[in-house]
C-alpha cells in the first residue's frame, strides 16, 4: 500500500479499525504515522470540548416572549376542581322527573306561602329594611337562575300530591317545611363519600357547613323578627343553595358508589 | 456553522421557533433530537444564503482555494508534528476557520458524539459523504494547528531578538 492509498482507506472508513494493509503501511512509514498520530490528537482534543454550550439567560427570555406574542405558548391557568354553583345546578337538573317534580313542589310553595302572609303587614317595614340589612350576615353569592329547593332526596323524586301533603303536615311555614325536607336529605351525606377527590369531598362539605351556619343565623334572625321579609328572602335563597348543594353531593355520591 | 456567538444566538432562537411551529409535523420517524438537529441546520443554511455565504454542500468536493494550496498535504513528505498535544484554545480557533459544512460534521462526530449514520440523516447527505467530509475536516484542522504553531514559533523568536533587535 501506498501513502495516497492509505489516505484514501482513511477518507473511506476512518482511524478506528484499519485494515491489515494499512497497518503494515503505517509500520514502515514515518510520515504517514505521524499524520494518523495527529488526526488522533485531534480526535482526542475534541472529545475535551463541551458537547453542549447552555446560551444566556437573555435567550430563553426572548425565545418566551416571542412565543407569547405568536401565541405559541399561553400562560398556564389553574383549573379548579370544585365544581361551579352553575355546573352542580345543571348536573341536579339532569334527572327530568327530578326537575319537574322540583318545579312543582317550588309553585305549591310558593301559592302556600302567598296564601299564608299575614294581613296587618307593617307599613315600616321597609324603612328598616337598611338596618336589617346591615344586620344580617353575608349572603352566599348565587349564580344563574335561582334553582327550586329539594325537598326531598335526589333518588326519591316526590309527586305533587305527596309534597303538598307534606307540607301541610309539618309545618305553618314554607321556610320550615323546606329546612325540614333539606335536614331529611342531609342525614345520608355523613356517610358518603361524595367524590373520589378527598379534597372535593372536603371543600363539598366545608360549603354545606357554611350553608347551615348561615340558615341557622336567619332562622334566629326570622324567630325575632318573623316581620322582616328580607331576612325571609335570604333565608330562602340559602335553603335553595342548600339544595343545590345537596342535590350536587348526592349526585357525586351516586357516581362514585 | 455560523461562526460568531452573535448570530449562533439569533439562529438558536430562530430554530427554536420553528420547533414550536412545526411540532405538529413530527412523526416519530427519526429521534426528537435528529429532527430538531435537522431543522437547526436547515435554519442556518438559509440564513447563510440569505447572506451569500458559502454554505459547502456535503455532496460537493470543495475546490481548492489559495488558502488551502499552500498547505496541501504531500503524500510522503516529512510534517510539523503536532508534538501529541493540541491546545483547547488553538482547536476552537481553528474550528472557527473550518468550513460550514466541514464544521458541522467534525462537531457533530468528534465533539457530540453523533455516528455518520445520524449526521447523514441531520445532513441530508450519505454515510460516505459524511465521512469524506470528516476526513478533510480533521485533514483542514491538523493544517490550521500546523500554522498556528509555525505562527507562535515565529513570535518566539521575534521575542527573542535583542531590544535593538540584532542578532547577536
Amino acid at each position: 500500500m501506498h501513502c495516497k492509498e492509505l489516505e484514501s482507506v482513511l477518507e473511506a472508513e476512518g482511524l478506528e479499525q484499519l485494515s491489515k494493509d494499512a497497518r503494515l503501511h503505517l509500520a514502515t512509514c514515518g510520515a504517514c504515522q505521524g499524520f494518523v498520530a495527529d488526526l488522533n490528537s485531534i480526535v482526542s482534543a475534541a472529545k475535551s470540548l463541551p458537547a453542549e454550550v447552555n446560551p444566556p439567560d437573555r435567550i430563553w427570555i426572548s425565545l418566551r416572549a416571542q412565543l407569547e406574542a405568536e401565541g405559541l405558548i399561553k400562560e398556564a391557568v389553574e383549573v379548579s376542581q370544585e365544581p361551579s354553583w352553575w355546573e352542580s345546578f345543571s348536573a341536579w337538573l339532569k334527572p327530568r322527573t327530578f326537575a319537574t317534580a322540583a318545579g312543582a313542589a317550588l309553585v305549591l310553595a310558593a301559592a302556600v306561602y302567598v296564601t299564608r302572609l299575614p294581613h296587618n303587614r307593617p307599613e315600616g317595614v321597609a324603612k328598616n329594611q337598611p338596618a336589617v340589612e346591615n344586620s344580617h350576615p353575608a349572603q352566599p353569592q348565587v349564580t344563574g337562575s335561582v334553582p327550586p329547593p329539594a325537598m326531598r332526596p335526589a333518588n326519591a323524586a316526590p309527586s305533587q300530591a305527596q309534597a303538598a301533603a307534606k307540607t301541610k303536615e309539618l309545618a305553618p311555614s314554607p321556610s320550615e317545611s323546606a329546612s325540614f325536607a333539606l335536614s331529611q336529605a342531609e342525614l345520608d351525606v355523613p356517610n358518603m363519600q361524595l367524590a373520589g377527590n378527598s379534597q372535593v369531598d372536603a371543600s363539598l362539605r366545608q360549603n354545606l357547613r357554611t350553608l347551615n351556619a348561615f340558615i341557622a343565623e336567619c332562622e334566629l334572625h326570622l324567630k325575632q323578627n318573623p316581620q322582616d321579609e328580607l331576612a325571609r328572602e335570604y333565608l330562602n335563597t340559602a335553603y335553595q343553595q342548600k339544595a343545590d348543594l345537596l342535590a350536587a353531593m348526592m349526585e357525586s355520591g351516586r357516581g362514585e358508589n | 456553522m455560523v461562526g460568531n456567538p452573535a448570530d449562533a444566538e439569533d439562529l438558536m432562537q430562530e430554530a427554536f421557533l420553528q420547533l414550536f411551529r412545526k411540532i405538529g409535523t413530527f412523526r416519530g420517524e427519526s429521534a426528537f433530537s435528529t429532527w430538531l438537529h435537522r431543522m437547526t441546520v436547515n435554519v442556518v443554511l438559509m440564513r447563510l444564503r440569505k447572506k451569500s455565504l458559502p454554505t459547502d454542500s456535503l455532496e460537493e468536493t470543495p475546490e481548492p482555494d489559495a488558502e488551502n494550496s499552500g498547505h496541501k498535504r504531500d503524500v510522503g513528505a516529512p510534517d510539523l508534528r503536532l508534538s501529541g498535544a493540541v491546545d483547547r484554545v488553538n482547536l476552537e480557533r481553528s474550528i472557527e476557520k473550518l468550513p460550514p459544512g466541514y464544521r458541522t460534521v467534525f462537531v457533530l462526530h468528534d465533539v457530540q458524539g453523533y455516528e455518520h449514520n445520524e449526521i447523514a440523516d441531520i445532513m441530508g447527505c450519505s454515510v460516505g459523504n459524511s465521512k469524506s467530509q470528516l476526513h478533510k475536516a480533521r485533514t483542514r484542522l491538523r493544517e490550521l494547528l500546523q500554522e498556528e504553531m509555525r505562527q507562535q514559533a515565529r513570535e518566539e523568536r521575534k521575542a527573542a531578538k535583542t531590544p535593538t533587535g540584532s542578532l547577536d
